[in-house]
């Protein structure tokens, strides 16, 4: 359990992790991790459903919960005098859920739902065949919300048995910041979690990715889009590794802080926003370099402008791919990359919320052991860092590329 | 909330809340430039307008704008909505006078260079196909033209007409840009690690060269009343989820029942937790992913209307229990106790939006944008626990008929109806 002092507003954000996620599933069992968490909002026998929803609710609080390939994620950030209530329902909830076939029939069909939003998404269509092509054994290959068929399939038992395995105290951690002494946030997160009863340890996945000896390539039509979408990702270390700094700069570089395109107004300076927007080849361009616990992948992603080939955006990335993995920023280009990236350190820990969810993911992946630390890593990254980082990661045996195809209706 | 005020010579107002502890700090400026300031017939010249903005200036062309915001690492963006176009921004407090001035170039001294233009007509094009591939995008647009005539200003998304996007010249958005961004009626909100008469200073110094360009003309626009129920599917290819819109032309922000409104709102579906048909739809029933209803905010009548994200096999009974929990609140067969949620629900959002210097900016943008009052922050809560079941009723009576609404569906087809 970790606390973090935020006294600048009368609120306290606290964030339980589980060391679950699609990392942790079979083929069968595929998007098990997010159904369950789904299934955390169906009440316990203490607190029977809606019940201290209604009440979180009443306090206007911010709350809800996501599932990566990582973990599986709780947060309510609530005023500060209702944190007891945030406490006790992530503290029951921990042990207590109640998962009755009724309620898996009732929200399979939401999942179903949430399924079929993301397919209607032809960037989510394009970089979940990416992901699947780029892992040949590891689980990052099934991504987090699995396969329709295998939800229509997923039984209340397995699902139960995924939580009691999976929801104890010693396969979590627990995060709280906000306007309150460390030690009485603490002590009052002890009072509510030390009571629960650890399970049995769970070994972490052993599926590594073996060695990769070529690029390869996937195509999706679909006719369910106008414009063609480019996603090229390389096999990245994970965020323990001493370069993942380095590649948060070189992610900036390349994409800027905030993605580039229509409204956004920052991040324009990058190289990829300046050789495909400001050229017209696109219409938006991101680069991002995912914090995970295993080696994942570094993507570059553009939305092509009306009349441009996939052949000459794909080019044109991987010729800044090249420029940038030989070559060092210029000081003036790498003082802006470092600006943006510690001013969005800043930005991120001034909001309570994101302040401990940001020092939950650092502790989580391994990245760093606190947000002070992280920051130093990112400030001490150099402009030869950059270049060396790119150097090692842009590599065509790492390469996957991803088209999508728009077809006609 | 500490909130400090000055206003420019030309109209400019200026709020600020310092709130010690931050480092960063985060601005809006909202201009009064949105859909319902757009002349009639000009849909989306607005937006177009405001994204040539931020392709260069009189004194900096687009690269080295673009250089300098990166510079301070400042992140931002420009929006156009139905009321108002707002560059919301956020960079580190001792950065803000860099910020603002750059900010200043942009909405002041836009150059609208041809090449500029283009690329942006460009992008917007390209943006209005893609949209015609997007479900929610289609619902939307289809539920505008159900609900509002033609040549009304909400008729059409901010993102604007094929036609005008791809005949609007420079000088269209050079004679826009002179009658529509103007200091006058504009509101600058700033909160965060800042000193109030810092920003003051720095405001005054980036703004104070800009002039309205001339008087404001006003636009005509009749009430929209819907008399019966109108309905239209809309199949987009090779998609699974339909997008449902449901809804009704709302209500001014200046109208006195706005805070009623948007209780009544909260009361209605609002929210999965605290609203009677975000909760059967989505918590007891499993219909859909999302479901949630905003109230907007403008001049004019803005949308009040229902989203949702539903299987096709699912779409006609997510709509009719909707419309029955509708019903419910029409009948007065509304609980105290349902009352009470909502109101407890949006006051409570209030407190918990001050963990950020952008949910402190936001909370004040709307009283400031709309002139409610010095003391809106404080009257605020206490004007919506005011709100009584009665009222919440009629509201409901009044702008959310049940039998006389719109509703577009985009999607899949649906499976065929008994």
């Amino acid at each position: 359990m970790h606390a973090l002092e935020a006294r600048h507003a009368p609120v306290v954000s606290l964030w339980v992790w589980y060391n679950v996620g699609g990392r942790n599933e079979v083929p069968g069992t595929t998007g098990m991790s997010h159904f369950l968490e789904h299934m955390l909002f169906k009440g316990t026998p203490k607190h029977p459903k809606g019940d201290l929803d209604k009440l979180l609710a009443r306090y206007g609080a911010l709350w809800n919960a996501f599932t990566s390939e990582d973990v599986t994620c709780y947060f309510e950030t609530v005023p500060a005098e209702r944190y007891p209530v945030a406490l006790e329902l992530e503290a029951d909830r921990m042990r207590n859920a109640l998962i009755t076939v009724e309620e898996t029939e009732a929200e399979r069909n939401v999942i179903v739902s949430e399924r079929e939003g993301l397919e209607n998404d032809p960037s989510f269509l394009l970089g979940e065949q990416l992901q699947a092509v780029a892992f040949a054994r590891h689980p990052y290959a099934q991504g987090v919300i699995g396969s329709k068929e295998e939800i229509k399939q997923m039984t209340r038992d397995g699902l139960y048995a995924h939580y009691r395995r999976h929801y104890a105290p010693n396969n979590a951690y627990f995060i709280v910041a906000g306007d309150a002494p460390a030690e009485e946030l603490l002590d009052r997160a002890a009072n509510a979690f030390g009571p629960l009863d650890a399970e049995v340890p769970i070994e972490p996945p052993k599926a590594p990715e073996p060695p990769q000896y070529g690029e390869k390539r996937v195509i999706v039509r679909r006719a369910g889009g106008a414009l063609p979408i480019i996603q090229i990702g390389h096999k990245a270390p994970r965020a323990s590794d001493p370069r993942a700094a380095a590649l948060s700069a070189l992610a900036v570089a390349l994409g800027g802080a905030t993605a580039g395109g229509g409204e956004a107004a920052s991040g324009r300076s990058s190289r990829l926003y300046r050789a495909l927007v400001d050229t017209g080849l696109a219409t938006s361009v991101d680069a991002s370099f995912n914090l995970m616990k295993d080696p994942y992948l570094f993507v570059a992603e553009a939305h092509l402008g009306q009349g441009v080939t996939h052949d000459r955006v794909e080019r044109v990335i991987l010729d800044e791919m090249d420029k940038i993995a030989r070559t060092a920023l210029t000081d003036e280009e790498f003082g802006r990359v470092r600006r943006q990236m510690l001013s969005a350190s800043a930005f991120m820990t001034d909001t309570v919320t994101w302040r401990a969810f940001r020092f939950g993911q650092l502790l989580g992946t391994g990245a760093a052991t606190s947000l002070g630390e992280w920051y130093d890593r990112l400030a001490a990254v150099t402009a030869d860092d950059v270049r060396a980082a790119a150097e090692s990661v842009f590599q065509e045996k790492g390469r996957v590329v991803g088209w999508f195809v728009p077809e006609a209706s | 909330m500490d909130v400090r005020r000055h206003r420019l010579d030309n109209g400019l107002r200026i709020a600020v809340v310092p709130i010690p502890g931050l480092l960063s700090a985060a601005v809006l400026l909202a201009i009064e430039a949105g859909q319902w300031f757009e002349p009639a017939g000009r849909p989306g010249i607005g937006r177009l307008c405001a994204l040539a903005m931020l392709r260069g200036t009189t004194t900096r062309d687009a690269k080295t704008w673009g250089d300098a915001l990166d510079a301070i690492g400042a992140a931002a963006r420009l929006d156009v909505g139905s009321h108002a176009a707002t560059f919301s921004a956020q960079s580190l407090g001792s950065d803000l006078d860099v910020l603002l001035e750059l900010m200043a170039d942009a909405v002041v001294r836009p150059a609208f260079a041809d090449k500029e233009v283009e690329l942006v007509r460009q992008q917007t094009v390209a943006q209005i196909e893609e949209d015609a591939k997007n479900t929610r995008a289609v619902a939307e647009s289809a539920w505008r033209e159900l609900v509002y005539p033609k040549g009304h200003p909400f008729r059409a998304r901010p993102i604007g007409d094929l036609e005008v996007v791809r005949g609007a010249s420079a000088d269209d958005l050079r004679e826009h840009h002179r009658r529509a961004i103007r200091p006058d009626g504009a509101v600058l909100v700033v909160a965060g690690g800042v000193d109030a008469t810092q920003v003051f200073d720095a405001g005054a110094k980036a703004f104070s060269s800009w002039r309205a360009g001339g008087p404001r003309e006003q636009r005509k626009v009749p009430e929209t009343r819907l008399v019966t129920a109108v309905r239209k599917l809309e199949i987009v290819p090779d998609k699974t989820q339909s997008d449902v819109v449901l809804g009704w032309p709302g209500l001014p922000r200046t109208d006195p029942r706005f805070v009623a409104a948007r209780v009544t709102n909260m009361v209605f579906a609002a929210d999965t937790f605290a609203s009677r048909a975000g909760h059967v739809v989505r918590d007891e029933l499993g219909l859909a992913y999302y479901v949630f209803s905003t109230i907007g905010s403008s001049r004019g009548q803005s949308p009040w209307v229902v989203r949702m994200g539903v299987n096709p096999i699912n779409v006609e009974r997510a709509v009719s229990t909707t419309l029955d929990e509708l019903r419910k609140i029409v009948e007065g067969k509304v609980a105290e106790e349902d009352l009470e949620l909502a109101q407890d629900k949006l006051v409570g959002e209030l407190d918990v939006a001050r963990e950020s210097p952008a949910g402190v900016a936001s909370l004040l943008l709307e009283g400031e944008l709309f002139e409610l009052g010095p003391d809106y922050a404080e009257r605020y809560p206490r004007e919506l626990r005011a709100v009584k079941l009665e009222q919440v009723v009629e509201m409901a009576r009044t702008f959310l008929p049940p039998d006389r609404y719109g509703l577009a569906i985009a999607g899949p087809p649906l499976p065929e109806r008994d």
